[in-house]
């Protein structure tokens, strides 16, 4: 029975790490804002389209750069395709300076998509 | 037929160290899945803004009279000195954060309805704005939109 017990767990090891890894690279890490009033993020229905702001102010829509002035077009292909109600989350770092965060809020208006969320801390926790 | 256990191999003498060797593995693995299991991930929360109400809206046009309203508009500017920020509602200079969370919560118990604006200046980091944010949230205003500049795009 040990060999086999232990093959398993292998295989349980393997499928962890490699779910995380996938995991990891849509997850750019990131010192973001902290915030008193968060809440937790339980929609999951809700199509996401999930851009990062570097701390030196660089872009990162899914796991490539992008430009300011792509961004409107990305936002309204991405509506056309995902359907109106989809939501744009800024995953900023807190020191990323507010004029580069400035074109998404205004490239959302611009393509008509009005759920707009920061992902935030709760707590100073790094 | 009965078939021989590792442990009797060697006739009657069992064999310690071949028989520890396969636990040990299975513990070690087990300690490695619960270690990686265990989540070191901080969980992240999210914050929505009200785009749908104010900052979606159009342009402001200098000559056109806006319509008259029971309240006035709380504009929080955030500047930015090079190290610290510096803050001013309604254009009167406030010292800190706390300072204007204060401020926020007093205007906020005689207008609860007056839509607060945050203007930041460009080069103040996110952080400070999102903490703004919050405190105005915390404050007891429903409203809370940030100030963009179509310049900036």
């Amino acid at each position: 029975m040990t060999p086999m017990i232990d093959v398993v767990f292998l295989l349980i090891i393997f499928f962890l790490v490699s779910s995380h890894l996938a995991r990891q690279e849509s997850q750019l890490e990131l010192a973001l804002p902290i915030a008193l009033t968060g809440q937790d993020d339980i929609d999951t229905e809700t199509p996401r389209l999930t851009i990062n702001v570097k701390p030196d102010g660089s872009l990162w829509l899914a796991g490539r750069p992008v430009a300011k002035g792509q961004l409107k077009q990305r936002f309204v292909d991405a509506r056309a395709k995902e359907g109106d109600n989809i939501e744009v989350r800024i995953r900023g770092s807190r020191s990323a300076p507010y004029s580069t965060v400035e074109p998404i809020m205004l490239a959302c208006t611009g393509a008509k998509i009005w759920n707009v969320t920061y992902a935030v801390y709760r707590e100073e926790s790094r | 037929m009965k078939r021989t256990s590792p442990l009797v191999r060697r006739g009657s003498e069992i064999d310690i160290d071949s028989a520890m060797t396969p636990m040990i593995d299975v513990v070690f693995l087990l300690l490695v899945f619960f270690v990686w299991t265990a989540s070191f991930q901080i969980v992240e929360q999210i914050l929505p803004s009200e785009m749908s109400t104010l900052v979606g809206s159009a342009p402001i046009d200098p000559q056109e009279q806006p319509e008259p309203k029971d309240y006035e508009d709380v504009v929080v500017r955030i500047g930015w000195n090079g190290q610290s920020p510096t803050w001013r509602i309604n254009e009167s200079s406030l010292a800190s954060l706390a300072a204007v969370q204060r401020q926020l919560e007093t205007i906020s118990r005689i207008q609860e309805e007056a839509p607060v604006i945050l203007h930041p200046d460009p080069i103040v980091p996110l952080g400070v704005v999102i903490e703004a944010y919050d405190a105005a949230k915390a404050s007891g205003f429903t409203l809370v939109s940030f100030a963009v500049n179509p310049q900036g795009q």
